[in-house]
Parts: structure tokens; sequence; C-alpha cells
């Protein structure tokens, strides 16, 4: 057997036990078991909306605004008296959409890139990397609101916006991790094999590079659903009448006195599904490498 | 220690020339030009002649490249032009509003090491106790709640149910000093909670990484006390990964600083910046981005300079 096959071997076997310990190590992390139950209930929420919602979320009902929790509205009115719950159940469509979207996106790009640079080094490593640079001394969240302000808002603009400016989290990572697995023995191996370039890259570096950017691709994942809302709170993000947890948050604000759980609620939503995302983070990152422990920060 | 203080110093020009292009851009790819575009917001200005002059008055009718170089100037000078809103001059309303901003960062400081601290000092040697896992939970809680929905729910628990704060407003500390660090409290903590959190992960894991160190025992096998242990061989390279967390930080506090500020109508800087991006006003747009990136830039700097004085090993390479 020649030293390809065996390094292939090696590296996929080594990957299929890891991925089944993988799921046990996550559900067996009491954090992440959290994490894993958040985000699910989430999803179902999303996916399972029309059945779930007790109210057409856009039927409109001017002689009942604004009410408190009542047996027909279990969180309330809202200001042209739509049904609070069924708005904040549609609300994690848009979110979640948006959300998985952008990271799915930032994280192919950005990883995409991370791997030239790392694997080629010279001149695409420096111009990937200072581009990386550049735009880490601009704050996400103020970019995002510039780059929308300028677009015009809407889903698209908003998902281009968030992925254009977070791929750069991910080629870091991904470098990083690049820099590290091409010195390893079977690299050299596969080299001295006659493998082509593309070949070791995506079928012998790839493989062992990715654990971090799963991790990272769960707390992204959090993070661009709160950037989502902070845009359209800011109203410059998603645009009525579509129910959003973000425009929820912002109506909800200006009548805080009367129905504080106008605001509350949609904010309570947006705060479980980044600490979901958080909490498998964590759960993925102990489970996958032990030794990144307490670095999930970095990530951000 | 010089060379590596040049070379750090030569990087961030490199990167402050590379931001300042990138933020020079964002106002010239919109479709037609700035002038056009603050046009459509305010139809005070929608007249062709109006607009030739304010193109000649903002130097839009030279080439791109001779635009850059005096915008780069006149930033160097403090002539940061005039805001399309108000035809203030930028440059003032940045002075202006600064020392509210200022305010907000120090009580940033003031509750996240307070909070962050001694708790994850606390939960390092309490390990897997109970404590440990509260504290590690509180952390993660920290690191996740958005700032929006944090200072909306303090907001109704101390302004509207129980009446302590004013939920928004400023009053100078000059003017009432009480009633100034009474409006500053739920401002400065939202903004801290984030950092807190990342700090008590950051210390704790640090510290346990340090003290399971072959040094560390030989520390206490050679009798001395636990405290002398810590403060003398375990602090410094404790504070390593702590200090880059600090760096890797400011970025999100400085976003963090822009949404406190509008959700508790302080008037400073950030502020500014969420004003002029809804209203399109590029003068300010351009001003604020290239203040913070400025800003972030020195942050990462002073942690750079910080980590090589930590870490003797970073002098070297």
């Amino acid at each position: 057997m020649n030293t390809k096959n065996t390094a292939l071997l090696i590296s996929t076997g080594k990957s299929r036990i890891r991925r089944k310990n993988v799921v046990f190590a996550v559900l067996a992390h009491k954090m992440a078991l959290v994490g894993v139950v958040i985000i699910v209930s989430l999803l179902c929420m999303a996916v399972f909306a029309p059945w779930l919602a007790p109210h057409d979320p856009n039927d409109q009902d001017l002689y009942r605004v604004l009410e408190g929790p009542t047996w027909e509205h279990l969180l309330g009115t809202d200001d042209v008296g739509r049904d609070l719950l069924s708005r904040v159940i549609f609300g994690a469509r848009i979110s979640l959409v948006i959300g998985i979207v952008s990271t799915f996106l930032s994280a192919l790009f950005g990883s995409l890139l991370g791997l030239i640079a790392g694997y080629k080094g010279g001149m695409a490593d420096m111009v990937i990397m200072r581009i990386t640079d550049t735009f880490m001394c601009l704050p996400v969240m103020v970019m995002l609101l510039v780059i929308v302000a300028v677009l015009g808002p809407g889903v698209e603009n908003i998902i281009f916006a968030i992925s254009v400016l977070t791929w750069t989290t991910f080629a870091r990572i991904m470098r990083g991790q690049v820099l590290y697995v091409r010195e390893l023995p079977y690299i050299e191996a596969a080299h001295a094999d006659g493998a082509s370039e593309l070949r070791i890259m995506f079928k012998n570096i790839l493989p062992n590079a990715i654990s971090p950017i799963i991790v990272a691709t769960s707390i992204m994942l959090g993070r661009h659903i709160m950037l989502e809302s902070i845009a359209t709170f800011l109203g410059l993000g998603v645009q009525p009448p579509t129910p959003t947890w973000g425009k929820a948050l912002r109506v909800g604000y200006s009548y805080l006195e009367i129905v504080p759980l106008y605001s509350i609620a949609p904010g309570l939503m947006i705060t479980l599904a980044v600490l979901g995302f958080n909490f498998l983070g964590d759960g993925l990152r102990d489970a996958l490498d032990p030794r990144l422990r307490g670095e999930g920060e970095k990530y951000r | 220690m010089k060379r590596y203080l040049a070379k750090r110093l030569l990087y961030a020009l490199l990167i402050l020339f590379l931001v300042s292009i990138l933020i020079f851009s964002i106002a010239r790819l919109l479709p037609g030009d700035p002038i056009q575009a603050a046009a459509m917001m305010n139809m005070d200005l929608a007249n062709e002649e109006i607009m030739d002059d304010l193109r000649s008055q903002f130097g839009l009718d030279v080439p791109v490249v001779l635009q850059y170089a005096v915008w780069v100037k006149d930033f160097f000078t403090g002539e940061w032009g005039t805001s399309f809103g108000s035809g203030e001059p930028v440059f003032e309303m940045f002075l202006r509003r600064l020392p509210v901003t200022l305010e907000l960062f120090a009580g940033y400081v003031f509750w996240s090491f307070l909070i962050g601290f001694p708790l994850g000092i606390i939960s390092a040697f309490k390990r897997n106790t109970a404590l440990d896992a509260a504290i590690t939970s509180t952390a993660i809680v920290g690191i996740s709640v958005p700032v929006i929905w944090e200072a909306i729910v303090l907001i109704y628990l101390f302004s509207v149910y129980f009446q302590i704060f004013p939920p928004s407003g400023f009053v100078p500390f000059s003017e009432n000093s009480m009633e100034n660090i009474l409006c500053m409290i739920m401002p400065t903590f939202v903004l801290g909670t984030h950092s807190a959190g990342m700090y008590m992960r950051y210390v704790r894991s640090s510290l346990l990484e340090v003290l399971s160190q072959d040094y560390i025992r030989t520390a206490r096998a050679k009798g001395l006390k636990e405290m002398a242990v810590i403060m003398r061989h375990a602090a410094k390279p404790a504070m390593i990964p702590v200090v880059t967390v600090i760096g890797i930080d400011w970025g999100y506090v400085i976003s963090g600083s822009f949404l406190v500020e509008y959700m508790f109508a302080l008037p400073g800087f950030g502020r500014m910046g969420i004003d002029a991006i809804a209203a399109r006003d590029y003068p300010v747009i351009q001003a604020t981005l290239l203040i913070v990136a400025f800003f972030i830039l020195m942050v990462n700097l002073a942690v750079d300079l910080l980590y090589g004085y930590l870490d003797p090993r970073v002098r070297v390479t």
C-alpha cells in the first residue's frame, strides 16, 4: 500500500471514529446539551411556525392594541393589535435564515482564503492577511450599519454585509490551523507520493484543520443573529411587515412602561439564540479539541 | 525591544493607511456621489446649482487621488469637514462629545475589571466546585446577552419599576456630580457586561494553566507562601492571554458604546456616529470611522507593547 493511501486511511478512519465521539462528547457536556436543546427548539419554532402560532402574525385588531397577557393572547398584543406570541414565533424564521446563510457564506469564503493563505504563503498570504488586519480595526457592528445604510435595507443586503465583514475571522483561524497541519509528516509523505497541490489542500489538510472552524461557525452564528437584530432595531435592517425580533424590540421599547413584554419577549429570544450557539460552540470545542479549552473568545 | 517597537509602529501605520483607503472608498462607492445622496435625504439641497457649489466646496470636482490626499491632510490638521446635517464643523462636534464617551469608557473599565478579575481568580482556585460552575455559567451569559436587550431590561427594572436611576439622558459631572454618576451607572454596567464575562473566562483558564507549571511547584516546594507564589511567579505570565483578550475585545466594546449611547440617550461620540449613519451624513461618518480605526489600532499597539513587556520571548522575534 502506498503512503498516500495509508495517510488517507489513517485520516479518514480517525475522523469517522472521532465524529461519533464528538456527538457523544457534546451530548455529555451539560452546557452543550442545553445549547442543543435551545437551538433545536428555535429551529422547530421557525419550521413549524404556522402550526405553532395561535394567530396569524399579521392579523390586526385595532380594538385590542397594547394589551397585557390574556388567555387569548398569551404575551399580549402589539401597537396595532397583532398577537405578540405569534409574531415572536414567526420572527425566528428571518433571524435563523439570515444567521445561517450569512455564517455559511462567511465560513466558506473565509476558510477558502485562509486555506490558500496558509498553504501557498508568500504573496497570497501577504495580501489576504493585510486585508484581514485592515478589517480588524473596524468594528463589525458599526461597519454593518454603514454598509446597510449605503446599500439600503433588505434581507439580501444584510446577508451580504455580514458575510463581507466577518469572513476575516474564519480566514485567520483557518490560516493558523493550516500553518500547523502542513508541517506534519503525513503531508510530506503526500508530497513525496506526487499528490497534486489541490488534492493535498482539500483531501489531506482541510479535514484536519476544520475543527476550529466548526467551533467558530457555532459561535459566529449566534453573533450574526444578534447583528441582524441590532441593524433591524436601528431601522436599517429587515423592513416591515415581516415579523422580526429586532423590530418588535424597537417598537416595544417605546411602550416599555405600558407593556414591558412587548420588547422583553423578543429580546429574550435573541439572547436565547446567542446563548444556545455559544453553549454549543463551547461544547464542540471541548469535544473536538481539548487543547483549545478556553480559547473560544478568540473567534469573536 | 526597540526593534520590536519600531516594527509594530511601522505595521500600525501601514494598516492605518489601508483602513483610510477603505473608509475613503465607502462614500465613493455610492451611486452618484455623496452630495447627491445627501440631496436625497435633504430636499433643500436638491438643486443642480447648489449641488455644484457643494461639490466644489467639499473638493469633489478634482481627481480622486487628489481628493484622498486632501482628505488625509485635512484630517491631521483637524479640518474634518462640516456636517451635512447641522453644518457644524465635525472636529468641534467630536471634541464636544468626547468627554461623555471617555466617562463611559472609564466606567466600563471599572465594571469589567471589578467583576471579571476577582470572579475569574475565585473560579480558578475553586475549580470544579459548584461555585466555579456558577461563575462559568454567569460568564457565558454575560458574553451572550445583547447590549440592547440588557439595556431595555435594566431600564424597565431600575427606572420604570423601582425608579432608582433615570432611564436616559445625561447630566455633566461639572453641573451635578451626584446626578452624573446616577445616570452613568446603568450605561457603564451594560457596556462592561460582555468584557467582564470574557475576563472571567480568560483569567480562570490562564491562571489554571500557569499554576500547573513545574516552576510553580518548585516555588511552592521551596516553602514560599501561596500569596507570594501567586504575586511573584504566577501573576505576570497569567496576564499574557488576558492582555491579548483586552485587545481583541476593543472592537466589540466600541460597537457596544455606540449602542449604549443610543439606548441611554448619552450625547457622546457613538451617538453622533449612529445619528450620522441614519442621516447618511458622510463627512461625519468618515471621520467617525477613521477615529474608531485609529483608536483600535492604538489599543492594539499598546497591547503589543505590553505583551512584549510581559513575555520576554516576544521581544526577540
